[in-house]
């Protein structure tokens, strides 16, 4: 059964950003689904104000590694992870985080459009309700500020009262990101989020988040590696469950180490 | 043993050609005729005449409460919904008593399960340690499945007694004669009344919307509740402003369901409300519903008016219900495509 030892098979180079860029700093993190471990021993960090795209081929573990950021997880009895996850330095993993505070700090959008059953302007405003009292001016200016910065703006200025779920899936999408930037968080997370775009809402979406990472610090999941090197500044390669390569965006699609990730980079497998 | 060829026609080269000739050609018009041609046309009229089936019981169930109860309807005209004086030997009609008992007990049941039914469905959907779900939710499917004569017979054996003796009469101790509390609680103090009915009812009913509610709740995709915990939201902001919000059209549906299901309730209801016909002078007096009283005195209804005033009755518990899937319906507003 031992076909490989374990060395050989997992040879990874994880490249440390440049110490004090980073905003959040995974120590040795492992995953567990119930008994199936999902990630191994994962240490990477995610410098801040900058992009930073997972790639890596079904199932590695990109999903599961974004889910552990901002403890989604946690919501599902069974599943937790062990080692550190540091954000600004602090373990959120450890007990007594208030995780819907910490949530707050830490927006995620999904792979399909997830628009809260109400109107588009409610969609937006909602997660501002939940922890600033804005008055109706302050609000109106939030909602079109994200609108805006989610490129959607121009599209439903007129029928902002009508529900969300009416918009198409491109739109939906970027309502999402709009929802997801009003609230101001430090992070965002992007779990595949073009890919039940067509090209143009995809292209435009790439442009919302290279605007946005002015103010914050992305992580984005995908399986477009055109996406990956387009936009982000780091990539890490992932594989069953562990990172096996992270580095600049540049040298990992141009000199990639890692057998594994030259591989995948060209198209060989995944 | 290689002598005239003795076997079967067929067997010969030429009769074997023309047979295969044969064959291909009384085939030719059954390939053409997939299996489908024959068999879709019967399916579709099969289920055709199970949905007409269906009409037409409706109709006729109609057609002979319009025509049984006529002599009723006929007779008394409006009185019959607005008068309580029900009396078999004077041959006096008015089923106002019956029809306020019906509605009455079916709302309060509702107020007091929809809270509960809610509650259990969130806590197995949101809370629940898996080790709980599996206990909680067989027992919600078991309470739905015991049928309704236990229910009354608890009702009226343990229920009732215990409702008169430690709730109806300390109060009527307590309250001063001629007090507001003194007229909301008057009635006799045996427990069998339109609460502890609707208390009855709303344990029949509970288990029901709460199943359903649980079922809707847990249709909602993992993504958009996810989404709105990933904006910072506790789990009570979650499900009253995302989850509910996302089901609330079948949820009402589901609410409406159980309504119609109270408002029906036969046997439960007569063990424990004590059948006056009488218009009930407070919750706690006794009363009666439309399907207790039919249930009670269709046995003994020996006149004519009288078995038409019980038809008539029926009529009416059937509009009742029809109106309430009626205004469920309009409540909700044209489908929606989510």
């Amino acid at each position: 059964m031992n076909a490989q030892p374990q060395a050989e098979t997992y040879e990874s180079f994880v490249e440390q950003i440049p110490a004090g860029t980073a905003k959040i700093d995974l120590r040795k993190l492992n995953f567990f689904y119930g008994k199936t471990q999902a990630l191994f021993g994962v240490t990477t960090g995610f410098a801040e104000k900058q992009i930073t795209a997972l790639i890596g081929p079904s199932g590695c573990g990109k999903s599961t590694l974004l889910r552990t950021l901002n403890r989604i997880y946690a919501l599902y009895p069974g599943q937790r992870a062990e080692g550190e996850i540091l954000f600004d330095g602090r373990n959120i993993l450890n007990g007594g985080e208030d995780m819907a505070a910490l949530r707050a700090r830490i927006g995620m959008v999904f792979q399909k459009p997830t628009p809260f059953p109400m109107s588009i302007y409610d969609n937006v405003a909602y997660g501002v309700r939940l922890y600033e009292r804005l008055g109706k001016a302050d609000m109106d200016g939030r909602v079109e500020q994200s609108l805006r910065r989610a490129a959607l703006w121009d599209e439903v200025k007129d029928k902002l009262h009508t529900s969300g779920l009416g918009l198409s899936g491109g739109q939906q999408q970027r309502l999402c990101v709009a929802r997801g930037v009003a609230v101001r968080p430090e992070v965002l997370l992007l779990d595949e989020p073009a890919s039940a775009l067509d090209p143009i809402s995809t292209a435009k979406l790439e442009e919302t988040l290279l605007e946005l990472k002015t103010d914050h610090t992305i992580v984005i999941v995908t399986h477009n590696l055109g996406q990956a090197a387009r936009i982000s500044d780091y990539t890490g390669f992932m594989y069953l469950g562990r990172m096996i390569e992270f580095t600049s965006t540049e040298q990992l699609f141009t000199n990639p180490k890692a057998k594994r990730t030259q591989d995948y980079v060209t198209g060989r497998f995944g | 043993m290689f002598g005239p060829y003795t076997g079967p026609a067929c067997f010969t080269p030429k009769a074997a050609m023309t047979l295969a000739i044969e064959q291909t050609k009384t085939a030719e018009p059954q390939a053409r005729k997939p299996r489908g041609g024959v068999l879709d046309p019967i399916f579709e009229g099969l289920c055709f005449i199970s949905a007409t089936t269906l009409l037409a019981a409706l109709v006729g169930v109609i057609g002979s409460l319009l025509v049984g109860g006529w002599p009723a309807l006929h007779k008394f005209g409006f009185s019959f919904l607005t008068v309580s004086e029900w009396n078999p030997v004077t041959e006096v009609f008015g089923a106002a008593g019956p029809i306020v008992g019906t509605i009455i007990t079916s709302i309060l049941a509702l107020v007091l399960a929809l809270p509960v039914a809610f509650g259990v469905a969130v806590f197995l959907v949101e809370f629940c340690p898996p080790l709980l779900r599996r206990p909680i939710g067989v027992a919600v499917e078991l309470l739905a499945g015991i049928p309704s004569i236990v229910y009354g017979m608890w009702g009226l054996f343990v229920l009732a007694p215990w409702f008169a003796l430690h709730i109806q009469l300390p109060l009527m101790v307590a309250a001063p004669p001629g007090s507001l509390l003194a007229n909301l609680i008057q009635g006799v103090p045996n427990g069998a009344n339109i609460l502890t009915a609707s208390i009855i009812l709303a344990i029949m009913v509970l288990p029901f919307i709460a199943a359903v509610l649980r079922d809707l709740l847990m249709t909602i995709p993992p993504a958009v509740r996810e989404s709105a915990y990933g904006l910072g939201a506790t789990t009570v902001e979650v499900i009253l402003s995302v989850s509910l919000p996302y089901v609330r059209r079948s949820a009402i549906g589901a609410v409406m369901l159980g309504l119609g299901r109270a408002l029906g309730e036969t046997m439960a209801v007569t063990f424990i409300i004590g059948n006056s016909h009488d218009f009930p002078k407070s919750l706690f007096d006794s009363g009666s519903t439309i399907a207790s009283t039919i249930a009670n005195e269709f046995n003994e209804a020996t006149g004519a008016m009288h078995t038409s005033a019980l038809i008539a009755l029926g009529l009416v518990l059937f509009l009742i219900t029809f109106t309430v899937l009626a205004a469920a319906r309009a409540l909700l507003g044209p489908a929606k495509t989510v």
